[in-house]
């Protein structure tokens, strides 16, 4: 049986399901066979970048010896992925330079309380942490980090803090790899336990469950309410905001905002980026 | 922006001219360290070399140590190879490269590489 993409050039389900399974044991990257035409377009960019004449020859190639240039490119054509240590960057400059110093002036002692409220596979709680330990490194005892998803699998990976070569290049600094993460195997990295260990992981569902009281000082909750209706996103800022310490502040994503709710969160803002805090 | 592509394979050549245009950038193409050094040496218009590590007459780490020796070049060097043993990766980096990709990687990877070396954002 095949798939026919044109009338002269069919590929074989042999082939789409070879390449899909090298493709996911190698990147975690799902090709099921409803989806193999988004493959065909890989395949056939394949045989142009090895100057071949048809699939079945590229087929041929990587049932061969496959050189370490060989995987890459297979790999690099085959992938996509949104997760993203820094992402954005000034979520996590405005960390250190605004929130930390505001929150220092204003509390006298005490611990600061920080919540990635939806850390998915734990990029931002792990970006977090390497930011206040460029900058705060004597900071980190005293302060508790909880990191909290509604998806168990991706809470998992966050925990470990295992990740593959992809993620590790998405936002993250060589140096910083080499410092903060430890090399497990040729395709994957995992964030070091002092990392790991300071992070408390929850499954968290933020319309639906009970929130902590006037608990946390720093909450990054990005790129949740864009997904929501307006009474979700009303009853998720009521709970994000009595949740937080009075001079405690909230991230949203960028793009994310307040238009149309009620709050008694006030708007400031650091180098364009717009964060909520909660009055002292 | 022009990037200089030192790879012995012309499949990654290809690929990696592909995914530049796509960002709107031009890739040229030096097979090995020796003949990056040569384009280098009657040309100016470089902004970035993506560098391979394993390849034939002069490789990644020898190229890096010439320009230590000789400074041919200041254009910033970025690593672009499967080599990915941290000591390899923190060899490069002593030897003056300014930032690491490890094949395989992606288009976005590629960019936000570019996004921390100074001056090519």
């Amino acid at each position: 049986m095949s798939i026919a993409v044109s009338e002269k050039h069919e590929i074989s389900l042999e082939i789409y399901k070879f390449f899909a399974d090298y493709i996911y044991n190698h990147s975690g990257m799902t090709y099921l066979e409803k989806d193999y035409y988004r493959l065909e377009t890989r395949l056939r960019s394949l045989v142009k970048l090895f100057e071949l004449k048809s699939v079945n020859e590229v087929f041929d190639l990587y049932q061969g010896s496959v050189t370490p240039d060989m995987h890459a490119v297979l790999i690099n054509i085959s992938t996509n992925n949104e997760t993203y240590f820094f992402r954005d960057i000034v979520p996590f400059k405005i960390l250190t330079e605004y929130l930390i110093p505001n929150i220092q002036e204003t509390k006298a002692v005490g611990t600061i309380n920080v919540w990635s409220a939806a850390a998915s596979t734990g990029q931002e709680i792990y970006s977090i942490l390497m930011s206040l330990s460029e900058k705060y490194p004597d900071l980190l005892s005293k302060m508790t980090f909880e990191a909290s998803d509604i998806s168990c699998e991706a809470l998992d990976k966050a925990k470990l803090g295992l990740y593959n070569g992809l993620d590790v290049q998405r936002g993250l600094p060589i140096a910083q790899l080499m410092k903060y993460f430890e090399q497990l195997s040729d395709e994957n990295w995992q964030v070091k336990q002092e990392f790991t260990r300071k992070v408390n992981f929850f499954k968290f569902n933020l319309l639906k469950e009970e929130y902590p009281k006037a608990k946390y000082d720093i909450i990054y909750c990005r790129n949740v309410l864009i997904y929501q209706d307006m009474p979700n996103k009303q009853l998720i800022v009521n709970k994000l905001y009595a949740s937080m310490k009075p001079g405690g502040y909230l991230v949203l994503g960028n793009g994310e905002s307040f238009i149309g709710l009620e709050t008694k969160l006030k708007r400031e803002t650091f180098n364009n980026l717009t964060v909520y805090r909660r009055e002292p | 922006m022009k990037v200089l592509i030192v790879d012995d394979s012309k499949a990654i050549f290809l690929m990696v001219s592909q995914m530049l245009e796509e960002s709107g950038h031009t890739g040229v193409w030096a097979e090995d360290g020796q003949k990056a050094f040569e384009y280098l040496s009657g040309n100016n218009d470089i902004d970035v070399i993506l560098l391979d590590w394993n390849m034939p007459n002069m490789n990644g780490p020898e190229f890096l140590e010439k320009n230590l020796t000789e400074s041919f070049t200041e254009t910033p060097v970025i690593m672009m190879t499967t080599e990915n043993k941290p000591a390899n990766i923190k060899k490069a980096l002593s030897l003056g490269a300014v930032e690491y990709i490890m094949k395989p990687f992606t288009n976005d990877i590629l960019n936000g590489k570019f996004e921390l070396v100074d001056g090519l954002a």
